[in-house]
Order: structure tokens, then C-alpha cells, then sequence
């Protein structure tokens, strides 16, 4: 069993008589002790600087979308933007198609789009004089709920205007989904 | 070290204390500017093969001269019933759909481990027996209203086993009936 704490060591202020220590330094000023919050700031700079992106973000994402998630790595660049959802497509922010139950009935490309399309191509290649392969990419960032259809509407319009490569944007997330249903 | 034999050891050291309010204003600091350039959400991206088209009739534009590796390329059949896998050794059923809620719409989803197990089995086949031949592409073959999510959930699964270059073909039900018969045929 421990012996009760001497006089010498009881908090000062909590104490009922108060010694001459605390009597002398009535006049001192009071310090916090700044190490608790040191140590809670160290590990949110360490946290912070873990998820600090010094590219910015390449890609705007609408209201209106939501995208898949997947395992994919592959960072994103910065490329024409598609955006497809159950009501609109659209190129670079534009609205360029409305879907409907016809745009959904057929398999083959998308005459608007093929143009609009086609036009980014052209006007890419009289810009800069020369188009090289970087500049014949998409990037479609198509909402969790369209359906294969459309998408593949999309891609084929793409392929058709001369964007050869299409990548679909997602959202990374670590480790594995669990998407298997129980039973 | 030890105690000094006079006895006069109670002298109180006072330890210089840091001065931590620079370290806190540095912090101050640093703090708001990470938290508005840090992103919590990281967009990547799928990058797709481009792939042949199939048309209604089912004949697709198949060229004549087609390399080792389009042969081998294996297939991931979705129809709203089931999952196949369609591989150079024939037809294989992988699962049957499920019906699960997904924002408010019911919608048929899959047993993605059985993929993960099929796809494992077909990478050990194709390595066994075509051990030259490098297959990294793969074919997700739908029906016209299954669900992007689903789409990328096939493609996650199958750049686990290494077939990291997918392309994405839609068909009719009859044109996928019509795919599947024949890829049975041919396994038998």
C-alpha cells in the first residue's frame, strides 16, 4: 500500500491552503502545454501530406454522376471528356445528345456525336498543324446505372471520329470490393 | 550517476524550454494549404481495346487473318441470367444472377469469385498448354442492359489474372444464344 502523498506533493491549486510557491508566482504568466497539440498537428501534417496531390485535379465530376468504382491504377490524364448518363451525353461539358428509348434501340454510333466529335479532331489538327496519338484519346466517365448499350454507342462513335483510344474513368479504391451477393 | 556523498543533490535544474509557438504557427500554416490541395477521392482510369463490332445478324467483322492471340482470346459472356466464360477450349458456365437492390432498382448482379476462380484455371490452361502465346486481351460480351458497374466490375476481375487489355462488344440475346451454343459446341 502506498503512502498518502506529502504535503509537498499535492496540486497546488487544487489544495485548500495555498502555499507561499503559488503566492510568489501569482504575477507569472500562465503556458500552455503545447505538446498535446503538437503531437495531434504532427500526425494530421503526416496524414495530409500521405493524400496531397500536387497535380491538382485533372478531372471535373458532376453533380449528376456516379462513377464505378474499381482497382484500376492508371492515372488519369488529361484528355477529351465525355460525360454519359441516363439523360445526356455531353462532349467537354456541351450537350451533344439526349437519350431517349432510339438512342437505346440501335447498336451503331452516334451520328451527332460522330460529328461533334470529328469537328474536336479537326479543329485539334488545325490548331497544332499535326495530331499525334495523345491527342486521340477520350476519357468517358459514364454514370454506375448506363447501360452496356449506351456505353458501347459511345465508344464505338469514338472509335469512329478517330479517338482510337477510350478510357473509362473510375474511382480507385485500395484493396478488394466486395460485390459478390451472400446465398 | 551516482549520488553526491554530500548530500546537496536537491538542487532544482531548470531545463530550458522549447519554444514551440513558431512550430505551431508553421503548422497553422501548412495545415489549411494541405487540406485544400489534398484530394480524398483518386480518379484513375481503364484504358479499353479497341474491339470488333458484332452486328444484329451476329456476323461479326472478322478479319481473315487473325493472329494467335486474337484465337485464343478468352470471352466474359454476361446475359441477365447467367455469367459464361467463353475460352478456346469451350463454353464454360461461371454464375447464375442474383437479383440485388441498387438504388432503388433491382438489377442482376454476378458471383465475381467464381470469375476470379474460372479466370484463374484459364490463365493456368493457357500457360500450360500455349506457354509461347502472351493473352492479356479479353472480350466483355453483354447483353444491351446490363449495367456499367457491372461492366467494370467483370474488367477488375479479370486484370487480377493478368488479362489487363479488355474491350467491350454488345449484342442481342439471340446473338449471345447463338455465341454461346457455338462455343459449347466447340469444347465438346
Amino acid at each position: 500500500m502506498s503512502s498518502p502523498p506529502t504535503k509537498r506533493h499535492l496540486p497546488l491549486l487544487l489544495g485548500y491552503k495555498k502555499s507561499k510557491a503559488l503566492l510568489r508566482g501569482k504575477d507569472k504568466k500562465v503556458q500552455l502545454n503545447l505538446t498535446a497539440l503538437i503531437d495531434m498537428f504532427t500526425i494530421l501534417v503526416v496524414f495530409l501530406l500521405k493524400s496531397y496531390s500536387a497535380e491538382g485535379q485533372i478531372v471535373t465530376l458532376s453533380d449528376a454522376l456516379t462513377l464505378p468504382e474499381s482497382n484500376a491504377e492508371q492515372t488519369v490524364q488529361l484528355f477529351l471528356e465525355i460525360t454519359v448518363t441516363n439523360d445526356v451525353i455531353l462532349v467537354d461539358g456541351d450537350p451533344i445528345v439526349y437519350v431517349d428509348e432510339a438512342i437505346l434501340s440501335e447498336g451503331n454510333p452516334i451520328p451527332a456525336l460522330v460529328a461533334r466529335l470529328s469537328d474536336h479532331l479537326e479543329y485539334t489538327r488545325l490548331m497544332r498543324g499535326t495530331t499525334d496519338e495523345k491527342e486521340m484519346k477520350v476519357n468517358i466517365q459514364g454514370d454506375v446505372a448506363v447501360q452496356a448499350i449506351l456505353l458501347q454507342r459511345v465508344m464505338s462513335s469514338c472509335a469512329v471520329a478517330g479517338y482510337v483510344t477510350q478510357n473509362l474513368t473510375v474511382i480507385k479504391v485500395e484493396g478488394e470490393k466486395n460485390d459478390t451477393p451472400e446465398g | 550517476m551516482a549520488k553526491a556523498a554530500t548530500g546537496r543533490s536537491h538542487r532544482i535544474r531548470h531545463v530550458p524550454e522549447l519554444d514551440l509557438l513558431p512550430v505551431m504557427n508553421l503548422f497553422c500554416v501548412i495545415i489549411p494549404f494541405l487540406l485544400l490541395s489534398a484530394s480524398f477521392l483518386e480518379i484513375t482510369v481503364i484504358e479499353m481495346c479497341p474491339t470488333e463490332g458484332i452486328s444484329a445478324s451476329g456476323a461479326g467483322t472478322t478479319s481473315l487473318a487473325r493472329s494467335e492471340e486474337q484465337l485464343l482470346q478468352p470471352k466474359v459472356i454476361i446475359t441477365n441470367d447467367e455469367m459464361f466464360l467463353g475460352t478456346v477450349f469451350g463454353t464454360r458456365h461461371v454464375s447464375y444472377a442474383f437479383l440485388q437492390n441498387r438504388d432503388g432498382e433491382i438489377t442482376p448482379t454476378y458471383d465475381f469469385n467464381s470469375l476470379s476462380e474460372a479466370l484463374k484455371s484459364l490463365r493456368e490452361e493457357l500457360d500450360t498448354v500455349f506457354p509461347t502465346i502472351p493473352v492479356n486481351k479479353i472480350i466483355i460480351l453483354t447483353v444491351d442492359d446490363i449495367r456499367y458497374e457491372t461492366i467494370i466490375n467483370t474488367i477488375d476481375v479479370c486484370v487480377d489474372h493478368d488479362f489487363d487489355q479488355p474491350g467491350l462488344q454488345v449484342a442481342a440475346y439471340s446473338v449471345l444464344q447463338r455465341q454461346i451454343a457455338a462455343g459449347a459446341a466447340g469444347g465438346e
